[in-house]
């Protein structure tokens, strides 16, 4: 696969993962709705999961809602939700994933008034900014935990705990978070927490949600009574199992690998602002510790066009990307980069190397060479 | 340790075929960059494999990959069949017709618009489990926009006249959306030959992954997306594409086509001889038409017995159920629509055999039967 630095788009599910789910498929594939012994043992095996999930995020007492990913969740966050309670403001991170930010215009569509929370240029939002916000008629708040595009953690505890004093439910897309930074719901009262699997060495298709208790919401999709009535449909309890299993192994991990990759990338970034024309995007402690996000330039100053960046270093066996991978499709200015304040040719410089368990120094090491060598041939983005 | 029941359960669902599992592991690790990184390699690697998966399915049922939208499964599909479909036509009317047996995957969705002020018409089955479809012709309306009529059912097994309901929905221009997840897989089903505007799908209902589906859409058909984000299939449903559970839906779509008439024929003499020896036994009616039906399909009510009784009894030896899994335990809005009361419905058992069922399954599960049901009266 060459050198892959694109793991905040996805990450390959960690051995022990697939063998977790090769036995479920074995053992557990029935129909955890049904009553019989084989349906009960998956059933088992599903409330097992869900028991243990709750707990790896330090909330046994919030309910989880499995879903086929964040996407899902959240959608079933802001919609399940939003639909329940009268519309109001919805105050929304301008970093938000298009998942959230699509999610939320579909409220505003349904009557909802949304309002981008003013961030800092490290994407950072001030809680002392936030707090007046929440008075009526803000409603629901959702941000997202860590920035996918620049890797910025928010203050999420003091923001957490401004919302609950408020009253003010608080939804965090916590997809890039979970796995890779410490996510306490016990020391951080999160109302609604997405996260997916295949973030953190999960498999794909699926994700939850985490409900802080006596949080109603509405169902988005109606049918059998799944998922207390949350999420109808069969579940997939092999993926259940490997997303639980994929979770335990990075927290087991976390403690040594965290700092480990953040001195990688920070060994990484160094090398990298010493080329003429790199600029570092985002904060710089309260950030991912795998994340690394740049803004490129010409010697000349002239922001370099970042999707030609990640075509030119693809085709040299180097997989990054130039925002989220969900965005991809699209050729606008990133809404992140925009947001800490870049002109919007800027916002079109953008790069994101994101750093896994796989990655060492070693397989590093060519890289800043060879962006620098890249940096001349690559096309100026575009201002408009 | 006792040994294992009889499954005799495959509509709720099959166990994956290790073919299929095989087939989806190198996509766990190989393909495990996400199919919208374009820009990389590997990302074009992944959605390259996910168009040829997509092909393959398109094959199987004989439609344009393009009206392929993979979902987490027959539910999700439903739903966006549904609620997708009569928001994207909000201007032409707000009527939907479909059947009271239809499973609550269809049903609930269709109370949910009538919640949000649709007209909503449920029509009648006869005993057989059939609709007419000159009911349905009866039941359209000017502002009718959308009828859902199953393939199969999940728990009688009976196959709707698809043929005539997608030629009368073709002459009034009506979409028809079809929940196939208990044929797809079972026989060949070409949706766009029947008139089916939407066809629903499943993974696990024949040999596939839990946890993927897909909603199959005529050309033409368009449908609002029910999941908003970064724009996926093409989009009408948002969300990362799980790789390796769409390849493992093609392969097992083309496993379970490929020996569909043989297994079909083997699975209907297994039936028949379930049928017999049930019968034989006394006191034990069959529910539904028994053609057109799903050959692997058995349901009966066993007269005079208590329902709870009777499965408790049961469980230790046979996995069978007592309808639809997702109803869990309630009894059988389906039987109920064929006349049966409560009781009746209650005492009542779904056979679905499968790939991996025998003779020896089926002696053993009448054994079972005739051993504790005099106890049981």
């Amino acid at each position: 696969m060459g050198l892959y630095l694109d793991a905040c788009a996805a990450t390959p599910p960690h051995p022990q993962v697939l063998a977790a789910m090769a036995e479920a498929q074995a053992r557990f594939w029935a129909n955890p709705s049904s009553l019989h012994t084989p349906g009960v043992e998956a059933a088992e095996a599903l409330e097992r999961c869900r028991q243990e999930l709750a707990e790896l995020l330090g909330a046994p007492g919030h309910r989880v809602v499995f879903t086929s990913g964040g996407t899902e969740a959240d959608n079933l966050a802001l919609l399940g939700l939003g639909r329940r309670l009268k519309p109001g403001r919805l105050l929304l991170s301008p970093l938000e994933h298009p998942a959230v930010a699509q999610a939320a215009a579909q409220l505003q569509r349904e009557g909802w008034q949304v309002v981008l929370l003013p961030v800092g240029p490290d994407g950072r939002i001030d809680p002392t900014d936030f707090g007046p916000l929440l008075a009526p008629p803000t409603r629901l708040v959702s941000i997202g935990w860590a920035s996918s595009e620049i890797g910025t953690l928010q203050p999420m505890a003091e923001l957490a705990r401004l919302c609950r004093d408020a009253g003010v439910p608080l939804h965090s897309d916590a997809v890039q978070a979970v796995g890779q930074v410490p996510v306490d719901l016990g020391a951080v009262p999160v109302n609604l927490l997405s996260l997916s699997a295949h973030k953190f060495q999960g498999p794909r298709g699926i994700g939850a949600l985490l409900l802080a208790p006596g949080l109603e919401i509405e169902p988005l999709q109606h049918g059998g009574g799944q998922e207390g009535g949350l999420r109808p449909g069969t579940e997939a309890v092999a993926l259940a199992i490997g997303l639980v299993r994929a979770l335990a192994l990075r927290l087991e991990a976390l403690p040594r690998e965290g700092p480990r990759l953040g001195a990688c990338r920070d060994r990484l970034l160094e090398r990298l602002l010493a080329c003429p024309g790199l600029r570092g995007s985002g904060a710089q402690g309260q950030r991912l510790p795998h994340h690394l996000s740049l803004l490129l330039r010409s010697a000349a100053g002239v922001p370099l066009c970042g999707r030609s960046a990640v075509r030119a270093l693809a085709r040299r066996g180097v997989a990054v990307s130039s925002g989220s991978a969900c965005s991809s499709g699209r050729s606008s200015p990133s809404a992140s980069l925009l947001a800490i304040g870049c002109t919007a040719a800027e916002a079109r410089s953008g790069l994101r190397l994101s750093l896994g368990p796989w990655i060492d120094d070693d397989a590093l090491a060519p890289l800043p060479g060879l962006l620098e060598s890249l940096l001349p041939t690559l096309p100026a983005a575009d201002p408009s | 340790m006792a040994a294992a029941p009889i499954y005799l359960d495959h509509q709720a669902s099959t166990p994956c075929d290790p073919a299929v599992v095989a087939a989806m592991a190198p996509w766990w690790t190989e393909g495990a960059a996400n199919p919208s990184s374009r820009g990389h390699r590997p990302g074009l690697a992944a959605a390259a494999a996910v168009e040829v998966a997509r092909g393959r399915l398109a094959q199987a049922l004989a439609v344009p990959p393009e009206g392929v939208v993979f979902t987490s499964g027959a539910t999700e599909a439903d739903n966006l069949a549904i609620k997708g479909l009569c928001e994207a036509r909000l201007e032409r009317g707000r009527h939907l017709v479909t059947v009271a047996t239809e499973h609550r995957a269809v049903l609930e969705p269709c109370r949910y618009l009538e919640r949000l002020g649709f007209g909503l018409t449920v029509l009648p089955v006869g005993p057989d489990g059939l609709l007419d479809p000159d009911r349905l012709a009866a039941a359209l309306r000017p502002d009718t926009v959308l009828v859902s009529v199953m393939a199969a059912n999940n728990e009688i097994g009976v196959l709707q006249p698809l043929a005539a309901i997608g030629a009368l929905c073709g002459r009034h221009g009506v979409a028809f959306h079809c929940d196939g997840a208990q044929l797809v897989g079972q026989a060949p089903l070409r949706p766009l030959e029947l008139g089916i505007d939407l066809l629903s799908l499943s993974g696990h209902k024949f040999g596939g992954p839990q946890g993927i589906g897909a909603l199959v859409l005529a050309p033409g058909v368009t449908v609002a997306p029910q999941l908003h984000g970064g724009g996926h299939e093409g989009g009408r449903r948002s969300g990362t594409l799980p790789l390796p559970l769409i390849v493992g839906l093609a392969e097992a779509l083309d496993r379970a086509l490929a020996d569909a008439p043989a297994r079909g024929a083997r699975l209907l003499r297994l039936r028949e001889r379930l049928r017999l020896g049930l019968e034989a036994l006394g006191g034990i009616t069959v529910n539904g038409a028994l053609d057109p039906r799903l050959p692997h399909n058995l349901n009966v009510t066993v007269q005079g017995v208590d329902g709870g009784r009777l499965h408790r009894e049961l469980r230790r030896w046979l996995a069978v159920s007592g309808g639809s899994a997702c109803s869990s335990g309630a009894p059988s809005h389906v039987l109920q629509a064929l006349g049966l009361s409560r009781e009746a419905a209650a005492a009542s058992l779904r056979f679905g055999l499968g790939r991996g069922t025998g003779e020896a399954d089926i002696d053993q599960a009448l054994a079972v039967v005739s051993r504790l049901l005099p106890a049981l009266r």
